[in-house]
């Protein structure tokens, strides 16, 4: 018997972007790859925040560029309370067009959103 | 008015945002989106939209099939208007794109596609014949040059290398004093001057100036 997808075990997933268009396309990418779990979405630094306290995800996919404290600073704070998270930041941007410490932050890496695919987030 | 479109891009989460992007602002209607070349020239003549928004590579080779659909169009589809996604500022992308002209085209950083006014006004000016080229682009062009210890590039002004960055981008003589708070008799002096001194020839008042500015930055950087 086939599991359904929203059940299935795997990585468990936040996704933080505050364009809707490229959240709901990376969730859409995430639901479709085996290996990977959605356990939510959030459209601001804030939100993330709060919702990787409630949700403890095991991977953040966090935009760099947020409304409110930006990727970088809610990495910060998400890592403070769980060192353990893996926080991947990403942008269309280069890094040294983007604000905040991305090398500083604690996040695992910087991926350019047009090279993130399923396997990119599980390496 | 409404624009129809074909995306190509072969990256889904940068392919699905656009597509998303550009359907909710009702400016665009996205006919279809493609993963890679042969979907794409096979969208592309079967609907015949009125502007392609394509990557430069993609499958099958990941190399340069961008620009390969913009050279079909310009062939099979005259009227249609083409804006290439580059990752990066490449001289010789921009060199062979406008090598058969720059009406109807449009060379944009893939940073912008979270842009939405940025793709808009891109779309919007190739659709009426305009050409749009990346500021990032110009500037990484016109500093290759001085760097190259171009002498042409070295004698112009500040002031005149401003007005030659607007040229590059396809702006009209109002548009350029607009943006540097000139009057347009004090543009047309600085066109002239800039022509002069790269020693360009031509019409200096409408497209194929920027396809003269365009090639002589583009020129000899490889």
């Amino acid at each position: 018997m086939t599991a359904d997808p929203e059940d299935r075990p795997g990585v468990r997933v936040l996704v933080v972007d505050d364009q809707s268009a490229f959240r709901r396309a990376a969730v859409l990418l995430i639901r479709s790859a085996s290996g990977l779990t959605m356990v939510g979405e959030a459209a601001s630094g804030e939100e993330a925040v709060t919702m990787a306290r409630s949700l403890v995800p095991d991977l953040v996919l966090m935009d760099v560029r947020l409304p409110g404290i930006n990727g970088p600073e809610a990495t910060r704070q998400i890592l403070a309370e769980r060192p353990d998270t893996r926080i991947i930041l990403m942008s269309t941007y280069e890094p040294g067009d983007l604000p905040g410490d991305l090398e500083g932050c604690g996040a695992s890496r910087f991926l350019r959103k047009q090279d993130i695919d399923a396997a990119a987030l599980l390496a | 008015m409404t624009h129809r479109l074909v995306l190509a891009e072969d990256n889904f989460l940068v392919r699905e945002g656009v597509r998303r992007m550009l359907v909710g602002s009702e400016s665009v209607d996205v006919l279809a989106s493609c993963g890679d070349l042969g979907e794409a020239l096979e969208a592309i003549d079967r609907l015949e939209p009125d502007v392609v928004l394509t990557d430069i590579r993609m499958p099958p080779e990941r190399r340069d099939e961008g620009i390969m659909i913009a050279a079909h169009c310009r062939r099979r589809h005259p009227g249609m208007g083409v804006v290439l996604l580059s990752q990066y500022a490449e001289a010789s992308y921009v060199r062979t794109l406008l090598t058969e002209g720059t009406q109807g085209r449009g060379y944009l950083l893939k940073e912008r596609v979270a842009d939405l006014d940025e793709l808009l006004a891109a779309v919007d000016a190739v659709a009426a014949g305009g050409s749009v080229i990346d500021p990032k682009v110009v500037e990484t062009l016109v500093t290759g040059r001085s760097l190259a210890g171009d002498s042409d590039i070295a004698r112009l002004t500040p002031r005149e290398r401003e007005v030659l960055a607007c040229i590059a981008q396809g702006r009209t003589n109002a548009a350029v004093a607009t943006e540097l708070v000139l009057t347009q008799h004090a543009v047309e002096k600085h066109i002239n001057a800039i022509f002069t001194k790269l020693g360009l020839s031509g019409d200096r008042t409408n497209h194929p100036r920027v396809r003269a500015t365009l090639m002589y930055l583009a020129e000899g950087q490889r």
